[in-house]
């Protein structure tokens, strides 16, 4: 896996990144830089932050302290949303009505978008994660698995150039696991990046490029994934986890 | 500005297509309206003329039944957590407000519909003399009224006290709203030309005009997570 | 994007303005008392129940003022997102409630003599009236958050929308009854009462300014030291577990 030159060009830019609810910090003080193409994976447990920091490089969060760039673009509360066209995000809520059915739900957001091409993307999206003959069916009677599809098509829908995944697997049978994992094995053709956040060590450690380790808001580590031994690194992690505490 | 008017009209289409699905807002305040009426017609002393104080009891009404509509507005948002992904796309916060702002207006015009008429059958009202002025009266003053709910709304939505949390915050500021659009509706109900109005209706006009501005302006800092 | 605060910098500067202006105050207190018992003339008509006209008027405005300062600071928050400008709205809106009872509190003693009856729906008791909800509200808002930061935000908000509306507000109770006494001091064309009760009026206005201010100042320190304590706690409970 080549990696272009840091900085010069970076996907997402984090600078001093700190979050704070109160007097409890949730981050404290990230910065990164990832390059375009690159499958970021951050691992950390439960109450790291991790969250909060992929809320905050998507601009759902407002940082407390520090800055966040989206292709060089300086993420700001302001109305020119450009940057906000530019990335997707995936969560483990579906960000869906479930009132409405698949394809009104893919029509609304691509409305939001303001896509000229609504129909085609809508039937590509569906398509995609095999949910085309279920299009006028409301989410209300999908499982959990079929509502992760239409999140992710919904994700997609506008092509982004970066897509934030913020534990995507929770939640999800083993079958609708392996199906999410093929359509993001997709995702990694060297010119999108992906960032994934997760505590689970089981996945996203085959896909990524890169591997961060976040603990108590803090960045504890940072390293290509070639120089992780898979065999290994469940107890690395432990130990690192372990040292932070 | 035709594409924020797009995105602010999806959001209205969106909200309207699950009011129309679910019903659930309609039926419950319509419900609401009704029933406040039977409570004030068994209230009222029987000696009271109702057509002198109809014009208060029209709007105590819509403001208590609107409130409780309000209530409902963002609880679809929250559902599914869809807010997260109206708020990382690009539509700009003035749109979304807009867009909700739309629809409570939609919602909240049927159940008017609803409401005077019933009115009109309770208390033995006569409307026909001066329906384009009341037209006028009922759609400016819903208009002001639901631009400062939509707003608490966001706010109740995202509080720990909830919906309990909107008439609180919301009957002081719409006391101008209550006085100009029921001293208006009772004059037209009495036969008084439109002329006697017009200050009223300038009133509820300047303060739509306002409170548009400031709470489209002001969405934003209460939608930032 | 976020102005950095030294959350450390010394807050005694601020406490001996605060010391300072609370002296002038109660200087200006007594004095204005002696006027109001001892100087200013019993009004012919309305009796000795006119002196709490002292207390009652320069309280309305000294609430008024308060909430003028809650509607800037909350624009100013909003804007920079700077603590010190919360901090401030919450001191000033708390001020501006009490100084707000007090003049519907002082009102209806006046008004059961004058008017014969605890309480009229006049405009300047019901615009006084209904600020003060508007002010509870905001307090009301401030605790229904789960997230503090997001309670001072929604407090600002209703703090500008508040101010919008306050005008519109005094408009329409004016326009929908007016039985209060004129305003026979601060007329345009100058005052036509007794110039001791002028006197005893802006020596009073003076003094409960001051005492405003200096406990405006002196809440701003109590404050900012809660916010730090707090802070303080928490740190001192996630370092074991950190």
């Amino acid at each position: 896996m080549s990696h272009p030159a840091e900085g010069a060009g970076a996907a997402v830019e984090a600078r001093g990144l700190e979050k704070w609810y109160g007097a409890l910090p949730a981050v404290r003080g990230v910065d990164l830089s990832i390059a375009p193409g690159t499958f970021l994976t951050i691992f950390g447990p439960n109450g790291a932050g991790k969250s909060t920091l992929l809320r905050m490089l998507c601009g759902a969060v407002r940082p407390t302290r520090g800055s966040v760039f989206i292709g060089g673009e300086e993420i700001r509360n302001t109305e020119d949303e450009g940057w906000r066209r530019r990335i997707g995000l995936l969560s483990h809520q579906a960000f869906l009505y479930p009132g409405l059915s698949a394809a009104e739900n893919l029509d609304f957001f691509a409305r939001l978008y303001g896509l000229a091409d609504r129909a085609a993307r809508i039937e590509a999206g569906l398509r995609d994660v095999g949910l085309w003959e279920r299009r006028d069916d409301r989410v209300r009677t999908f499982s959990r698995g079929m509502q992760q599809r239409l999140a992710l098509a919904r994700t997609l829908l506008h092509d982004p150039e970066v897509v934030f995944l913020d534990e995507p697997y929770t939640g999800l049978d083993p079958h609708a696991s392996a199906m999410l994992r093929q359509v993001l094995d997709r995702l990694k053709d060297g010119r999108r990046t992906v960032v994934l956040v997760t505590h689970n060590l089981s996945q996203g450690l085959e896909q990524a490029d890169r591997v961060a380790v976040q603990v108590g808001g803090r960045w504890m580590s940072d390293e290509p994934a070639g120089d992780i031994d898979p065999a290994t690194w469940e107890r690395v992690y432990t130990g690192r986890v372990a040292a932070a505490a | 500005m035709a594409a924020y008017l797009a995105q602010a009209w999806a959001v209205a289409r969106k909200d309207l297509l699950l009011e129309a699905r679910s019903r659930e807002r309609f039926v419950a305040m319509a419900t609401f309206a009704v029933l406040v009426a039977v409570v004030f017609s068994f209230a009222l002393d029987p000696g009271v003329r109702a057509s002198t104080i109809a014009g208060a009891m029209l709007w105590v009404t819509v403001l208590f039944a609107g409130t409780l509509g309000l209530g409902r507005a963002f609880a679809l948002e929250r559902e599914a957590d869809a807010l997260t992904g109206v708020l990382v796309s690009p539509i700009p916060r003035g749109a979304f407000y807009l867009g909700k702002l739309a629809a409570n207006l939609a919602i909240v015009t049927c159940v008017e519909l609803v409401i005077f008429p019933v009115y009109a059958l309770f208390f033995g009202l006569r409307y026909a003399g001066a329906l384009g002025g009341l037209a006028i009266v009922v759609v400016l003053a819903t208009i002001g009224f639901m631009a400062l709910g939509t707003l608490f709304a966001a706010m109740a939505a995202h509080s720990r006290l909830g919906e309990t949390l909107i008439p609180i915050l919301l009957l002081p500021l719409l006391i101008p709203v209550v006085i100009f659009a029921a001293s208006a509706t009772q004059r037209l109900l009495v036969g008084r030309p439109f002329s006697e109005i017009e200050s009223s209706v300038r009133m509820l006009l300047a303060f739509d005009l306002i409170f548009l501005f400031v709470c489209t302006a002001a969405f934003g800092a209460v939608m930032e997570e | 994007m976020n102005v950095p605060v030294d959350e450390n910098a010394s807050l005694a500067g601020t406490r001996r303005w605060s010391v300072g202006l609370g002296f002038l105050a109660a200087i200006a207190l007594v004095w204005g008392f002696w006027m109001i018992f001892f100087y200013a003339p019993t009004e012919r008509e309305m009796g000795i129940v006119q002196r709490i006209f002292y207390v009652h008027v320069p309280s309305a405005l000294v609430a008024y003022l308060a909430f003028g300062i809650v509607a800037l600071c909350s624009l100013g928050y909003l804007w920079l997102r700077d603590e010190r400008l919360d901090a401030i709205s919450v001191c000033a809106a708390e001020l501006g409630v009490i100084f707000a009872t007090i003049v519907l509190v002082t009102g209806p003693l006046w008004g059961k003599i004058a008017w014969g009856a605890w309480w009229v729906w006049d405009a300047r008791t019901s615009f006084t009236l209904l600020l003060w909800f508007i002010y509870v509200g905001y307090f009301v808002l401030r605790q229904a958050t789960e997230d503090p930061e997001r309670g001072k935000r929604f407090a600002a908000v209703l703090g500008i929308v508040g101010a919008v509306d306050i005008p519109l507000i005094h408009m329409s109770v004016q326009w929908f009854r007016t039985q209060h006494p004129k305003p026979v001091v601060l007329k345009p064309e100058g005052p036509t009462a007794a110039p001791e009760m002028v006197q005893t009026l802006l020596v009073n206005m003076l003094a409960l300014t001051l005492l405003f201010f200096s406990l405006l100042l002196a809440r701003y320190v109590v404050e900012r030291l809660s916010r730090r304590i707090d802070a303080a706690r928490v740190a001192a409970q996630l370092r074991p577990a950190a």
